[in-house]
């Protein structure tokens, strides 16, 4: 029992709510020249491990021989981060300088005045070479608070030899790939139980929604200055039909899983020995397709022994990788993962953090992205990502990528979970277009905020 | 038969003798303003530490919960007051009673449940020899030192539906439908599994509390009632129930009121798999509103909810103490 938790929440959710009567920033003198900056300090958050140990050494070393301050970096969990941002921004004694975050938790910020204006930096960081759609996400209106840090997407991991003994090939169109995977579901060569063509989990909307982006359709649309949720609309409705089908004839994924670690079921290597070392059951694999962000490849392959640790090796006559098609035979526009960067509006250094983001999109640090695999902001620098398969399913995958709408209540939407509720439901519901049109009413209402 | 009472303070606090009060060395003149204020002045650092600690965030949720206080309004918009319109817009909306209905349900179960195994274990203890008592105790002890989240995440790997230790123990018992059965995703199985999970962390304190209860209870009463014939059920029901029902009372509200709390492990389970909204209890809801969405106005009038349902629930049991004291 933990008696204390409820106190220590309602506590901490207080001095949250105490922590705006706090606010007033004050001015700075400019910081001119390196000496001026020797006792400064900036302090960068960076959401989760994406961005490598290197790059960070990068940044601050580059940050100490420009402005002579000391660059901080803190190192954020993504999946507290909304709350720390919530609590930490508007409090001028403790806020961090300059925040990455979520693409997608961007409008819930920038809305309500967490960042600090960047327009008049905007054409020197890169302008229209910058990723676009991430660049919306981050701007109200045509004032930007928030400019893209890197772009990941997710594409398709598969199994070669499943793939061939069920005779099927890679697929060019959405609908050739939601046959294959049905009947490799069906078809079975390795004959394991409860085998998934393609694993997807019931409510795993952020993969699901390509479905309804390949078709045409969206999560919602702003009509006369009001958000709307559109999951019913006919395009939407043709995509969630597919996932339906999907759902029911191809995976066997529980409708209440998640995207957490989808790799675990298309690795086979984790065989089941019995004492004398021999292989008792075939193997756990469970399916033959996921579709994951590049990152997974390192966490699929053969499982082999390096330096005294079991690692998995990508082997490339087991695995392989693709984007998933669209009904064109063009990559389908799947959710562009990535993050934001800005720089918080109670900051107490505001030269120094607009410095920080020179550092950050100077082409320098923007091949560095690329070379640590993460999509480099700026469209000039995206060959650095290299020209693996990775790479190029990145690429593919990412030329067509769409975020979710920019309403301002959208991370009101995603934390209440009401999107997982209703992809959830999909696989054994016999009105489709009724429950979609039930959760729009739901959705609507949240959208603005 | 010696009426003998329990003393009540907290279980597990030290009820040991207390020491005689030692005469002050300097007496003082009787009355004397010094002397009045005196007690004052050494509860004042505690009144002190209490209102910084409990009142200013209590006042602030009361203050709040009359406010419509978004995010906007955390970055720096002012507030507006609203009056009543938070609790006007919860008490009409089923979706706050459906999590009322559902944890005060959880609360009552769970606790029924926890104080019912933890009697047995503690009757079980009594019955031990020294060395297998011991044993239990310790035991007992570490399952409630446990971290929650370290418990919490063995529990999860047990009800996995792919690789769970329960799925594959039932498969191994023959009931083949077991296998990759997802025990979470239905709300009744998912608050089965919370449920037993609680009980597991709670049972060791109320084991624990009862058996020190028992102990409180005479040999010599045993032993009369064992002379007159009464069977090891007739002692139970007529001697040691009686003489432990204040413990059992204390011990039943404490649960009661805790299980009405419960944050982590719904937390870590919802996490784990199921659906939110169908799964949440008034903790989890309250985060979801707070912290989530970022609606703090209705988040505090939910939290100055659950201090109601809290306050009344735990009236009972202070009245109790209060009518002990005089």
């Amino acid at each position: 029992m933990n008696r204390r938790l409820p106190l220590v929440v309602l506590t901490s959710a207080a001095l949250a709510l105490s922590a705006c009567s706090s606010g007033g920033g004050s001015d700075e003198p400019a910081a001119t020249s390196t000496a001026d900056n020797a006792g400064e300090t900036v302090t960068l958050w960076l959401a989760g491990g994406d961005t490598p140990d290197e790059l960070r050494t990068y940044l601050q070393d580059t940050f100490a021989s420009e402005t002579g301050a000391t660059l901080k970096i803190e190192e954020q969990a993504w999946g507290d981060l909304v709350t720390k941002l919530t609590t930490a921004l508007p409090d001028a004694a403790n806020t961090p300088d300059v925040v990455e975050l979520g693409n997608t938790q961007s409008p819930t910020f920038t809305n309500v005045g967490a960042f600090m204006d960047i327009s008049d930096m905007y054409d020197e960081l890169g302008g229209d070479k910058l990723l676009q759609s991430f660049v919306e996400a981050g701007s109200v209106d045509d004032t930007k608070y928030a400019l893209p840090y890197y772009f990941g997407s997710r594409y398709m991991f598969y199994r070669k030899d499943i793939w061939k003994k069920a005779g099927v090939e890679v697929p060019t169109t959405l609908e050739e790939f939601n046959s294959a995977v049905a009947t490799i579901a069906e078809d079975n060569p390795e004959d394991i139980k409860n085998f998934s063509g393609f694993f997807i989990g019931g409510q795993d909307w952020r993969n699901g929604i390509s479905w309804i982006f390949a078709n045409g359709g969206d999560l919602a649309t702003k009509e006369d200055g009001q958000w709307v949720s559109t999951l019913s609309d006919p395009a939407s409705l043709e995509g969630l039909t597919q996932l339906q089908t999907i759902q029911r004839e191809a995976s066997k994924a529980p409708a209440d899983a998640k995207d957490q670690s989808p790799w675990l079921y298309i690795n086979d290597s984790d065989t089941i020995l019995d004492e004398e070392g021999k292989q008792t059951s075939k193997t756990s694999l469970a399916a033959a397709t996921i579709m994951a962000p590049g990152w997974a490849h390192w966490s699929i392959g053969d499982l082999v022994k390096k330096d005294g640790k079991q690692v998995r090796e990508w082997n490339d006559d087991t695995f392989g990788v693709f984007a998933l098609p669209g009904t064109d035979g063009e990559p389908a526009p799947v959710f562009a993962g990535g993050s934001n960067i800005a720089i918080s509006a109670k900051t107490q250094n505001p030269e120094l953090s607009e410095e920080l983001l020179r550092i950050v999109f100077s082409p320098e640090y923007q091949k560095m992205l690329g070379g640590a695999g993460l999509g480099p902001a700026n469209s000039d620098y995206v060959d650095s990502l290299g020209d693996d398969e990775f790479a190029q399913a990145l690429i593919d995958s990412a030329s067509n990528s769409k975020l979710t709408p920019a309403a301002p209540g959208w991370a009101a939407v995603e934390s209440s979970q009401v999107l997982e509720e209703f992809f959830g439901k999909i696989r054994d519901t016999d009105d489709l277009a009724g429950l979609a049109q039930q959760y729009d009413e739901k959705i609507t209402p949240m959208l603005n905020g | 038969m010696p009426s003998r009472t329990l003393d009540h303070d907290p279980p597990g606090s030290a009820s040991g003798p207390v020491p005689a009060p030692t005469r002050s060395a300097a007496p003082r003149r009787p009355g004397s303003g010094a002397s009045r204020r005196l007690p004052y002045l050494l509860v004042l650092p505690t009144v002190l530490l209490l209102l910084a600690a409990l009142g200013y965030p209590v006042g602030w949720q009361l203050v709040t919960s009359l406010r419509r206080f978004g995010l906007a309004q955390q970055f720096g918009a002012p507030p507006q007051w609203v009056g009543l319109d938070n609790y006007a817009a919860l008490v009409s909306d089923p979706t706050l009673w459906g999590v009322v209905v559902r944890s005060v349900l959880f609360c009552v179960v769970t606790a029924l449940v926890t104080v019912a195994v933890g009697g047995a274990v503690a009757v079980l203890m009594n019955a031990l020899d020294r060395w297998t008592r011991l044993a239990l105790q310790v035991a007992l002890l570490l399952a409630w030192a446990m971290p929650i989240v370290a418990a919490m995440t063995v529990w999860i790997w047990i009800v996995d539906w792919r690789r769970g230790l329960l799925n594959w123990a039932l498969v191994h018992l023959g009931v083949d439908s077991a296998a990759g059965h997802n025990w979470l995703a239905e709300p009744l199985s998912f608050f089965v599994v919370a449920s037993v999970v609680v009980v597991w962390m709670s049972v060791p304190f109320v084991a624990l509390s009862i058996y020190a209860g028992l102990t409180q209870v005479g040999q010599e009463v045993i032993e009369a009632a064992m002379l007159d014939g009464a069977s090891g059920v007739q002692r139970l029901r007529y001697i040691y129930a009686p003489l432990v029902a204040p413990v059992l009372s204390i011990v039943m509200l404490l649960q009661l009121i805790w299980d009405l709390r419960v944050f982590t492990q719904i937390k870590l389970l919802q996490d784990a798999g199921s659906v939110a909204n169908e799964t949440n209890l008034l903790g989890t809801y309250v985060y979801q509103l707070g912290t989530g969405k970022g609606d703090f106005g209705t988040a505090s009038a939910v939290s100055v909810l659950i201090l109601l349902i809290t306050v009344a629930l735990s009236w009972y049991y202070v009245r109790s103490l209060m009518a002990q004291e005089s």
